[in-house]
């Protein structure tokens, strides 16, 4: 459809997993040479065998390689990139990072440095949508004073939850029902805050009792023009962080749903934003709905909204970047369907969702047209603490809810990645669950089922069959069951 | 001929019954015939256990099957006889560190008593704080990592005293 040609003809990807594979994908249908980047531990990653040209970084550690700026920022300048892609996580939402890749004549693919600090700071990003007429949550303002915090918290009444100004991931995060918890509360929310974010600020807000989480995907075209690509339901979490998401979000009512959107689109359109963003809320069961940030990139759960949409999110932040404006009208918004997405991460759901470490020893990837399975995985491969622990995304669609709950039920059996500790099984109890089915969701799912969810016993049958079939790999027994002439089986299997 | 499994720490006898014309294997006193499968190497194939198919996917790893099928993951090890003598009880009487990390606080001293389920100390790892609990009810003989020293997985943080006559 585009007539113009894009002005980037190669452009650096500064993420690693299965987001900077993500990338490559559109880059390669869009015909630019994509750059990868990696710590020297991830030489032979998937990203970088994919990439037209990979530069390794130096670093203490992985980690620490890929938050470098500067030196992804010599890296692009060194190999001739025109834009540097961030993925997410990272330097995505680093005010900084995307002003020093802006003044080295390079695009950096997402809002302007001041957008990003913008919303980047949740007291900031909260003054600034309740100037605009979008809803938030009544809350208390962060003092140094923490008795006039208490004091003024009080007010607003319990439950309250307590957050870092500039946090996420649910650090520095709870929840506090009575005001004799309150100081104590804060105190130990500022010090994890100073901790993960070296600022220990911390606000209070009113706490949405079994609350969902909705957010709205939006893009902007830098100028004020902002459109909606409907809404996704991220409510499945543990541990603070979403490990299932579905486009759009079940038994919503319409009305709610475009009440919900159209103050994203408000938002994005104030900000003058330019990027894709997810425009975050929280909902309450009597449908009173808060914002609670915006996320200035691509985020994790975006190929749901692909999905239903049939839109490529990254080939629209590359158009927009390109200043090719949005690539279609709000009413040119066309949703098909019902998508899921399964995080699929190396974690012991019975003890906690402990992060695992291990290696993959065997690798089976489900196929089928209403599939995507997002990773940069190799049988082989060493699961280490280097990283998340998120290995890969599993994205299901289907004609309505229930064939994508099918769907990716289906996907999930058929997921192998053994020798490593996965939650792939845990994901098949959680999607299965009547509850989830019903499209009963909140944030608190996973404690509220937790006993349904748990790891059953084996039955008598999948214990025997278990058995058999372990059996039947050990050399030891196939030699005796049926290898060795009777007589000589039975000396004994330990004799070598 | 009787092999030894441990399966999610339960050991389970499987016993070679007859070899012909099918072999037929005893499972902690079930009966069962199987087929030998085409194939037994690292990926997905069908078995056939007593005439019925069953699809699996498998995965041989230095010391152990790792089998999944219906949606469940199931690893399972064989049991070195000449190994178990000295091993006997070994799990119960030791704490091993489930990932590599940190100590972040120590609940109990040498020599205190316990009981199962206990918090013995709170350990870190990737940002993520969980507690390290006693196996079984026993007295703490040695604790080897003090508050903020670091340990790799699998590597034994806390020592049992010895119990005479256990039986697991």
């Amino acid at each position: 459809m585009t007539a113009r040609a894009l002005p980037f003809k190669k452009i650096l990807i500064a993420n690693r997993g299965e987001i900077a594979v993500r990338v490559i994908r559109t880059l390669n249908e869009l015909g630019i040479a994509s750059v990868a980047v990696h710590h020297r531990v991830e030489k032979r990653a998937k990203h970088v065998r994919l990439a037209f040209e990979a530069i390794e970084l130096e670093g203490a550690s992985p980690v620490a390689a890929h938050l470098d700026g500067p030196q992804i920022i010599k890296a692009a300048l060194h190999c001739g990139a025109d834009a540097i892609h961030p993925g997410y996580g990272f330097l995505s939402e680093n005010a900084g990072f995307a002003q020093a890749v802006a003044d080295a004549g390079i695009t950096f693919i997402g809002p302007s440095a001041d957008t990003i600090s913008l919303m980047g700071d949740k007291i900031s990003a909260r003054n600034f949508a309740e100037e605009r007429g979008v809803p938030v949550a009544p809350s208390v303002m962060p003092t140094d004073d923490l008795d006039a915090f208490a004091a003024a918290a009080e007010k607003i009444g319990f439950p309250l939850l307590i957050k870092a100004a500039a946090g996420g991931g649910g650090k520095g995060m709870s929840i506090v029902r009575e005001a004799s918890q309150l100081k104590e509360a804060a105190r130990i929310a500022a010090s994890e805050a100073q901790r993960y974010f070296n600022d220990g600020r911390v606000y209070a807000e009113v706490y949405v009792e079994k609350p969902r989480h909705i957010e709205v995907q939006v893009l902007g075209d830098g100028k004020g023009n902002a459109i909606h690509l409907m809404e996704r339901e991220c409510s499945v979490q543990r541990r603070f962080q979403k490990i299932i998401e579905e486009a759009p979000a079940a038994n919503l009512p319409a009305a709610l749903r475009d009440e919900i959107c159209a103050s994203a689109v408000r938002l994005a359109a104030a900000a003058n934003y330019k990027n894709a963003g997810t425009v975050e809320y929280i909902l309450g069961a009597d449908g009173r709905f808060f914002f609670l940030e915006m996320n200035t990139r691509l985020q994790v759960e975006h190929p749901v909204t692909e999905m239903i949409t049939g839109l490529d999110l990254v080939k629209a932040q590359i158009e927009i970047a390109a200043d090719f404006g949005l690539p279609l009208t709000q009413d040119q918004v066309r949703a098909n369907g019902h998508s899921i997405e399964c995080r699929i991460c190396a974690e012991d759901p019975d003890s906690n969702f402990m992060p695992e470490t291990g290696s993959i020893d065997y690798l089976g990837v489900p196929e089928g047209p209403h599939l995507r399975f997002e990773n940069a995985l190799d049988s082989g491969q060493k699961v280490t603490t280097d990283f998340d622990p998120m290995l890969a995304k599993l994205v299901a669609h289907g004609a309505d809810r229930d064939a994508a709950i099918a769907n990716t039920i289906e996907a999930l059996k058929d997921l192998e990645i053994l020798g490593v500790k996965t939650n792939t099984d845990y994901l098949i109890r959680v999607v299965g669950h009547p509850a989830f089915v019903a499209g009963e969701l909140h944030t608190g799912f996973i404690p509220q089922y937790a006993g349904d969810l748990a790891t059953a016993k084996l039955t008598t049958e999948e214990l025997d069959k278990a058995l058999i079939a372990a059996a039947l790999g050990f050399k030891e027994f196939r030699d005796i069951a049926f290898g060795l002439p009777e007589p000589h089986a039975s000396i004994g299997y330990w004799r070598n | 001929m009787t092999f030894k499994l441990d399966l999610e720490g339960e050991r389970h006898l499987v016993e070679i019954v007859r070899r012909r014309p099918h072999l037929v294997i005893r499972i902690d006193g079930r009966e069962h015939e199987v087929n030998e499968p085409g194939s037994v190497d690292s990926g997905r194939h069908t078995l056939e256990i007593g005439g019925k198919p069953l699809r699996i996917a498998r995965a041989h790893t230095a010391k152990s099957q790792i089998i999944r099928f219906g949606g469940r993951t199931i690893e399972v090890t064989l049991v070195d006889p000449r190994s178990e003598a000295v091993n006997s009880g070994a799990s119960a009487s030791q704490i091993r560190a489930p990932m590599p990390g940190s100590v972040v606080s120590i609940q109990k001293s040498v020599g205190d008593s316990v009981s199962r389920g206990e918090t013995i100390l709170t350990i870190e790892s990737m940002k993520l704080q969980t507690a390290l609990t006693a196996p079984r009810d026993g007295v703490i003989a040695e604790i080897l990592r003090r508050e903020g020293e670091t340990f790799d997985k699998d590597e034994v943080v806390v020592r049992f005293e010895d119990v005479s006559g256990e039986g697991q």
